[in-house]
């Protein structure tokens, strides 16, 4: 990652060449040494001919002496150059994977965030399988070249016994390497369609497991069970295919160095014959031409490690590319950290005003999702007003820096996420609340009676998904925007998942936490919960996309319109 | 404790398993081993001639003798080309429906499982045997299996190729197998902690990576991001270091298998050196015995190198044999006599269901409900309501027959919930918690896994009546839209609809809902409170009422605290007690 910070690559090939640039010393060096390797393995047959020739036939014990010692030798460095070799291709893309991995979470967790819209399932499918797919064939390379090293040498072996045998070995090996890749995007094809089908029928499963609780409330096992198994049926019928015609190359790769090895055996024999070889030779030729099916079958599969890795890399580039949610500012504050809308204009809003100044507590009323999601989008800045003017401290909100924001502003939406850790770490993860601040968050946020009812009180273990109830769960999540302690607070739906005395609780805690004598913050809460509304100091009624009124909670009472989005 | 972990099958069982699912499979699995056999042994056949060819040559043979050579060779290598096909193909016939019958037995069973079994032994688990594990094993099957066994034939008959060419130089060989053992003694103890911590450190790093992109939004807001990315770089260097730890091990063990191939190698020459100047046997022989033994240096680090492979897949099948096996959920099947029961009853008004002297204590946890008893008469409408944390779900779960309390008595319709079994109560009582999930597919597909055979109009019935006509139909698609993960995005709501929806479709006599309401804002929340109120009509039902106005619909109110029962009557009577509900009331009702 020392390379200099160029722009994140943009398609797949670039991706791949990055790859073999950032880890060049590695990958030459084991590309080399890998092909010393192979090279040292097809002399294997050549030595064993050797041996033969001038220590077996004649019966001389010096020269297998010798023999022997050298046979010896050669298995010494194939070994340590392989050993060397594959270790350094290996590092090098263990060290690939791990730098792609980071760029994909650096590039989702940047401070401005990443538009991939990709689900986190797909998100994470890329940030593992394909980061590891992408290096494929940067491991397949070296053994690609080392094989070509080899067949390259073996026909220059043949070649100088033989010019007849070498042009055999040079005409027949990429003859046989061009008829299965024939065969290898047949294959390539039907395992792409096989890799969906497993990936939909495995996809299923994961999404009926997910989904278990409703299905067993209604009964539905039996007839998920019979949707999955015509998933998993069809799955089964694709891999099929993928095996057949796995068996084909098979058949064809092994059927074609056969007949190569009967033709070379046909033209060394009466080489032979002929007294232009001598026996070792013979034997050399044979056992080089036995090897050779191995290399044939390398160099046969780099097309379609190649075509993996391409769509893998395109796949990590896509994310890459994504823009960001939140456009580059470099704007702080210039006044009073007072939020305000002016006729803003954006989706489902139409004319959206209100305004929340230091020291008040503003509740907005919404009447649709949309509308909802939208402003917390302005808000934190990941959307900028169409029409209109969002600001906060007299600049527009979209254009604030990072720094500034972060100083600012926390926006903390309906959706709770809870991270693998203790109730400490959930509410205070950058551990920079004193004790006091963190209790008074969690008497606040009624969540004081997640940690009392546990032995481990604020060591108490959460884990990401199930134990903690729903309203558990929302009042952690209060705690912990609570506890940032920032000058401005928004919160979308904070007690929807709460009863209607915690939520009392909750409604005058938030009060006096943050809103006590002489207190300058300022919160904005989208709900439409009474409680909370009888708390804030201003509460501005949007209907349809617009503010169509403002006052207290009191004053608004009556209105047909209010008592419709409010009463329940 | 260790019961509720979910099992890994032993390695005798996960054999037994397997056979059990091949055995159906015959045929394939016959041709594919005659063919693998022979395959096997047609690859003798090339090393065998040219040894021949050797002694020919060097004893004055003619160019016919040659041609014979290369014809014979050319006819093994097309016969066992055919043969290595085949028996790839064959193989692949046999075991890819076998492993597909294993992974539908797997989450037949998993979908069999209490829901609290699953969540207690982590959805993670399950989740990874039913992806990971089933890809894992599926993915051997194309390449690995294959090559392995392929290798694996090979070396036998190579080895025995061997001792029947000479069995001295058989013998010579076989001098190379301690050295293969001792690298294997060398490497497995080493190796297999390493992979254990291997794939440790890869689950915390899945940890750390699924976290940084499922919570990035709370994380960036947080100011927690670059923190966070800190954590997934350390876990993911961490994961890599062990990986490449594990890989210079098994380049060492590569080393002794090269050390081992030196030493059969060297002595299978120096005995065809020996034998030859005695006279005992011909150059050919040793030059044959020579090639037979090079040739064993692909298929052993085949074997070798698809190991790993194969080993993974072998832990892979053993956890899913270990589902596999376990024992199916208990329950009534559709002759059954609960069956014969629901059967006589269907044309009833709902179904009356008791619950006396309930206790439960969460493993780990305190006792969250204290000797509740509750009835709710058929056709009658009970509202639950109490502070978060009363136990009002968990009564929930329990009187749907979802969760088996510590202690406590349970009846549907006067008999035993033991008298039904699982199935048999899941049959009569239908119940919606708060968790809402979207499937997979087109919204036809949501609401028919409740009813196989609705028709369009039973399901524009049920969605008119849960008030959802209106989006479905502004839906790109309408009913065949493509809805949850990949598709379309549902609101909280929306999908709560639907899932009131199916609980119309499956129309069981008894409803438990809770808190179904909970996630949509006001608005929406009024539209579920119609639609809950239309599927209860004429049903038994068991309400968790978030929203008050869900109570003063309901014939009774039961109140509950901290595990207890504190008050019960209607919504008028409740009122006049001045109690904890009547607190409930005013702040919810205030304005």
């Amino acid at each position: 990652m020392a390379e200099a910070p160029v722009a994140p690559p943009l398609t797949e090939w670039s991706l791949l060449r990055r790859t073999l640039r950032r880890h060049r010393g590695r990958l030459t060096g084991s590309y080399a040494l890998l092909s010393l390797w192979h090279v040292c393995e097809a002399l294997v047959p050549v030595a064993i001919g050797i041996i033969i020739d001038t220590a077996i036939a004649p019966g001389d014990l010096s020269a297998f002496v010798v023999g022997a010692v050298g046979l010896s030798v050669l298995m010494g460095v194939l070994s340590y150059s392989y050993r060397f070799g594959a270790r350094l291709g290996f590092e090098a893309v263990q060290r690939e994977q791990h730098a792609l991995r980071l760029e994909i979470t650096e590039h989702v967790l940047h401070p401005r965030g990443a538009r991939t819209g990709l689900l986190p399932g797909e998100l994470l499918s890329v940030a593992t399988s394909d980061t590891d797919a992408v290096t494929y064939v940067v491991r397949q390379l070296g053994f690609t070249l080392s094989a070509l090293a080899s067949v390259v040498g073996a026909a220059a072996y043949l070649l100088w016994l033989d010019v007849w045998l070498g042009v055999l070995v040079l005409v027949g090996v990429p003859t046989v390497v061009a008829l299965t890749q024939v065969i290898s995007p047949v294959i390539a094809r039907r395992s792409s369609a096989e890799q969906a089908a497993v990936a939909r029928a495995a996809g299923m499963a994961t999404d009926l497991v997910q989904g278990v609780r409703p299905l067993a409330g209604v009964g539905a096992e039996r007839i998920a069970v019979s949707r999955y198994r015509d998933a998993s049926g069809r799955a089964a019928t694709a891999a099929v295919r993928t095996v057949r015609g796995w068996g084909v190359l098979a058949g064809t790769t092994s059927g074609l160095s056969g007949l190569l090895l009967a033709a070379v055996a046909l033209v060394a024999g009466l080489r032979a014959l002929d007294g232009d070889l001598t026996l070792g030779q013979f034997v050399a030729v044979a056992g080089l031409t036995q090897f050779l099916a191995e290399p044939v079958g390398m160099l046969a599969e780099i097309g379609a490690h190649a075509a993996t890795s391409r769509a893998s890399a395109a796949r990590v580039g896509a994310v890459l590319r994504t823009p960001r949610l939140v456009p580059d500012g470099d704007a702080t504050p210039t006044g009073p950290l007072s939020v305000s809308f002016e006729g803003v204009v954006t989706g489902p809003l139409t004319g959206l005003d209100l305004i929340a100044d230091p020291g008040q507590l503003v509740a907005v009323v919404v009447d649709d999702p949309g509308s909802s999601d939208t402003l917390v989008a302005l808000l934190s800045g990941e959307a900028v007003p169409e029409g209109g003017e969002a600001r906060i401290g007299g600049v527009p909100l979209h254009s604030l820096s990072v720094e500034a924001r972060r100083e600012a502003l926390l926006v903390a939406n309906h959706h709770v996420d809870l991270f693998e850790g203790s109730v400490r770490f959930n509410v205070d993860p950058t551990a920079a609340a004193p004790d006091d601040r963190l209790g008074a968050a969690l008497d606040a946020s009624a969540a004081s009676e997640v940690v009392h009812s546990h032995p481990d009180g604020l060591d108490r273990r959460v884990r990401v998904s199930g134990a903690l109830s729903g309203g558990q769960r929302q009042r952690l999540a209060l705690a912990r925007a609570l506890t940032a302690d920032r000058p401005v607070l928004v919160l979308q739906d904070p007690t929807s998942a709460v009863d209607s005395v915690t939520e009392e609780v909750i409604a005058a805690g938030l009060r006096g936490l943050r809103h006590g004598e002489g207190s300058s913050a300022t919160t904005l809460v989208i709900t439409s919960s009474p409680s909370v509304l009888q708390q804030a100091d201003r509460v501005f009624l949007v209907l349809d996309g617009k503010t169509v009124a403002d006052g207290t909670h009191a004053e608004l009472l009556g209105r047909a319109d209010y008592d419709e989005a409010v009463l329940r | 404790m260790s019961s509720t972990i979910l099992p890994i099958a032993s390695r005798r069982e996960t054999v037994r398993v397997a056979w059990t699912l091949l055995r159906e499979r015959r045929l394939p699995l016959t041709i594919a081993t005659v063919a693998f056999a022979a395959s096997g042994f047609l690859g003798l056949v090339p090393p065998w001639v040219l040894g021949d060819l050797v002694d020919t040559v060097g004893d004055g043979g003619t160019a016919a003798d040659v041609v014979r050579a290369a014809s014979i060779i050319a006819a093994a290598a097309l016969a066992g080309a055919l043969c290595a096909g085949l028996a790839v193909a064959a193989l692949g016939q046999a075991v890819v429906p076998a492993l597909a019958r294993l992974r539908e037995e797997v989450v037949a069973r998993v979908l069999g499982l209490e829901p609290d079994r699953i969540e207690e032994a982590g959805a993670g688990d399950v989740l990874s045997r039913v992806g990971d594990d089933v890809r894992t094993v599926t993915n051997t099957l194309d390449e690995a299996v294959p090559y392995t066994v392929e290798s694996s034939v090979a070396i036998g008959f190579t080895a025995v190729g061997l001792a029947a060419l000479d069995w001295r130089l058989g013998l010579a060989g076989l001098c190379a197998l301690p050295f293969y053992v001792l690298g294997l003694r060398w490497y497995l103890p080493r190796s297999a902690p390493l992979y254990r911590e291997e794939r440790i450190a890869q689950g915390e790093r899945a940890e750390a990576l699924l976290t940084g992109v499922h919570s990035a939004q709370t994380l960036r807001a947080l100011g927690y991001g670059e923190a966070w990315q800190e954590q997934v770089a350390v876990r993911s260097w961490r994961a890599a270091t062990v990986s490449i730890t594990v890989f210079r091990m098994l380049t060492r063990f590569f080393a002794r298998t090269n050390r081992a191939e030196l030493v059969g190698l060297l002595l299978v020459l120096g005995t065809g050196f020996v034998l030859v100047r005695d006279g005992a046997a011909t150059v050919g022989a040793a030059t044959t015995a020579a090639l037979f033994f090079h040739r064993l240096f692909g298929p052993i680090g085949g074997v070798l190198t698809t190991f790993d492979q194969v080993q993974s897949a072998g832990a892979s099948l053993a956890r899913l044999a270990g589902l596999a096996l376990m024992p199916e959920a208990d329950g009534a099947e559709p002759d059954d006599p609960a069956s014969a029961r629901s059967a006589a009853r269907a044309d009833q008004t709902g179904l009356a269901l008791d619950v006396a002297g309930i206790h439960h204590r969460y493993r780990d946890g305190d006792e969250v409900l204290h000797d509740v008893t509750l009835r709710v008469a058929a056709g009658e409408r009970v509202a639950l309501v109490g502070a978060t944390g009363a136990g009002k779900s968990t009564l929930a779960l329990v009187a749907a027959g979802h969760l088996v309390p510590s202690a406590g008595a349970r009846t549907l319709d006067g008999a035993a919930y033991d008298e039904w079994g699982a199935r048999g109560v899941r049959s009569q009582v239908a119940l919606v918690t708060q968790q809402v999930h979207v499937f997979a597919g087109t919204v036809r597909d949501n609401l028919t896994l409740a009813a196989e055979d609705a028709d369009d109009e039973a399901l524009h019935d049920a969605l008119r009546r849960t008030r959802s006509s209106g989006w479905v139909a502004a839906l790109p698609d309408g009913l065949d839209t493509v809805v949850g993960a990949h598709g379309h995005t549902l609101t909280p709501a929306q999908a709560q609809q639907l899932a009131l929806a199916r609980i119309l479709l499956a129309d069981r006599p008894v409803v438990v809902l809770d808190e179904a309401t909970a996630e949509a804002g006001s608005s929406g929340a009024r539209q579920l409170d119609e639609a809950a109120t239309e599927i209860l009509q004429g049903r038994t039902a068991l309400v968790v009422a978030h929203r008050l106005t869900q109570a003063v619909r309901a014939d009774r109110i039961v109140v509950l605290d901290r595990g207890a029962i504190v008050e019960e009557g209607t919504h008028d009577e409740l009122l006049a007690r001045d109690g904890q509900y009547a607190r409930l009331w005013a702040s919810w009702s205030q304005s």
